[in-house]
């Protein structure tokens, strides 16, 4: 599998997505100076800027490459080459879901390294009323990680079941959009606000709650800008939740491809 | 033990609009190890979906393959097969030479043989100047070449190459028929799918001819040629010095010799005229057309 893993990674790299990525992470350059042009809160406003611009880059990464890393093998037939080898469907897939986390984790690492040197630069214009907590910046973008690493397996597993890149693309984005409302719409469900709402329609929101993503729990995105302690309970729900919603998805998506013709 | 062995193997693909193909209908033979088969049969006979079935690549829908012995659902029956897909693709990011390397780690082989086979291989294949570029900038007959230099690297016992040579120019060709005889010679079992009937008689023992998805004939090559005996053309020595070539039927052959005699001509040369296996494929394969 440490060679299905490492031919996939130089796949990547030798991707013209990965050229792409390296052009986007140069705005983070611009965070400092177009923080500092608000005058006020010039530090809060670059942890929110380099925030969000890592965690889009990490979305079009995990849609990009989790969505088309099995349907490229199949398009451009390296099934019937690599999958006749003495290797097994599933290592296979996993050795392709990890060499995409792991490029996810590599490109956090390091996107990561720029984005809290930005930071540091901007706090150094404009210091900020609270000092940075530079834990929780870290934690919450392993947290945004995570979450996106999720996403990534929810791609496989559409993939295993799609002949085209139609659904993996447009349903991981719908699992995405779904994930982030997830916590709202249960909450609304279940405020005194709801009340007119028929029991079933209640069911079923909560149905969905448990089955969709709830990419909520991975938000720690307050207590980096503001500076709140983080409670252990905030960080180790997550990590559990990550890991038991991640390897369901990956055994589903190994049982499917399986048994899926390589016509 | 055989080679590889299919056993009433079928297969029955779901197309679009509730259209079913059978494609492969109780499908059963055995190739001896050590055996160079061909596996002949017209386009859209079931060549390449017996030996996706094969490979784990699809499944039957009903019946059993094996190879060594190993039941083809298992990965270990791939553990010791070179497998050439028809027209190949490999992962054309990485070169030549990568794509050996890949290959050989898939094989558990040591660093140390993967670097000592694959410059054989390639030299062998005529890739050596190639080995450093990118796949993506290989042609049609290099990426055919590769493709049989990646089934030889880890010098498996069994060989299964679905028509090995297509989009090979003549030197190609001939390449391939001398590598299969080489493997030959060396013990090893080579299956390969063709629809030329020149290559199964240029390096084949046996020969399996399908259509439609139904296996119409095993036999040995020699046997093939040898059956197929129709004449002899004889050629003739006149006591005035002018010779002449004759056709003699099969069952006329003696009664033409002793009239010769009698007449005084030398016999120069008698020489069987066969139905070649084109023939005997063409016969198997459309009866109408021939048998009248
Ligand atoms: N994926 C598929 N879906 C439907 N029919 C198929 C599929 N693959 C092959 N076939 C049909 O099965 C038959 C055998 O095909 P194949 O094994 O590729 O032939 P060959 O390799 O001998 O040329 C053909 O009629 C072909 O149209
Ligand atoms: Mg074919």
């Amino acid at each position: 599998m440490l060679n299905t893993v490492a031919v996939n990674l130089r796949a990547i790299f030798r991707d013209r997505v990965f050229h792409g990525i390296v052009v986007v992470a140069l705005l983070f350059l611009l965070i400092p100076s177009v923080s500092s042009l608000s005058m006020r809160q010039v530090t809060e406003l670059s942890i929110t800027l380099a925030l969000s611009l890592l965690s889009l880059i990490l979305l079009l990464l995990s849609i990009s490459l989790g969505a088309t890393s099995l349907w490229k093998d199949i398009e451009r037939r390296y099934t019937y080459s690599v999958l006749s080898l003495p290797l097994s469907r599933s290592s296979y897939l996993v050795g392709k879901f990890v060499a995409v986390a792991l490029f996810l984790l590599l490109a956090t690492l390091v996107l990561g390294a720029v984005a809290c040197c930005m930071i540091w630069l901007a706090s150094g214009i404009y210091p900020a009323d609270r000092p940075i907590v530079w834990m929780n910046l870290v934690l919450c973008i392993a947290a945004d990680l995570l979450k996106y690493v999720m996403l990534v397996a929810y791609a496989f597993l559409f993939s295993t079941v799609s002949t085209s890149f139609f659904l993996p693309i447009f349903g991981t984005i719908s699992v995405f959009l779904a994930g982030n409302a997830s916590q709202q719409a249960y909450d609304y469900v279940h405020s005194p606000l709801a009340k007119t709402l028929s029991p079933v329609v209640k069911q079923a929101a909560s149905f969905f709650y448990y089955l969709l993503p709830n990419f909520s729990a991975f938000n720690l995105r307050i207590n980096a800008i503001y500076g709140i302690p983080l409670s252990m309970k905030a960080v180790v729900l997550p990590v559990m939740y990550f890991c038991i919603y991640t390897t369901l998805l990956v055994v589903l998506a190994t049982v499917i491809f399986t048994r899926r013709e390589m016509k | 033990m055989h080679a590889i062995e299919f056993d009433e193997l079928s297969k029955v693909f779901q197309g679009k609009k509730k259209v079913t193909v059978n494609a492969l209908n109780s499908l059963s033979l055995q190739v001896a190890q050590g055996e160079v088969f061909g596996f002949l049969g017209p386009n859209g006979a079931g060549k390449s979906t017996s030996i996706k079935i094969l490979l784990g690549l699809i499944g039957s829908t009903a019946g059993t393959a094996r190879i060594m012995g190993v039941d083809v659902t298992e990965k270990s029956a791939r553990s010791d097969v070179g497998f050439l897909p028809e027209n190949p693709s490999f992962y054309d990011f990485l070169t030549g030479e990568e794509y050996l390397r890949f290959v050989g780690k898939s094989f558990n082989m040591s660093a140390a043989d993967i670097s000592a086979g694959s410059s054989d291989v390639l030299k062998r294949l005529d890739l050596w100047e190639a080995r450093k570029r990118p796949i993506r900038g290989y042609s049609k007959g290099m990426v055919q070449r590769l493709g049989l230099a990646q089934t030889l690297i880890h010098d498996p016992s069994v060989y299964v190459l679905d028509e090995p040579m297509s989009g090979l120019d003549p030197i190609g060709r001939a390449l391939v028929k001398d590598i299969i005889r080489e493997l030959k010679e060396r013990g090893k079992t080579v299956f390969f799918s063709t629809h030329i009937t020149a290559d199964v008689e240029a390096v084949c023992d046996r020969v399996g001819v399908i259509n439609k998805g139904v296996l119409l004939a095993v036999d040995t090559v020699s046997g093939v040629l040898e059956r197929g005996v129709e004449g002899y053309t004889v050629r003739v020595l006149k006591p005035d010095g002018a010779s002449e070539e004759r056709v003699v039927a099969k069952a006329d052959l003696q009664e033409f010799i002793e009239k010769s005699m009698a007449q005084r001509w030398a016999i120069e040369r008698v020489e069987p005229k066969r139905k070649d296996m084109e023939a005997f494929f063409l016969e198997m394969v459309s009866p109408k057309q021939t048998s009248g």
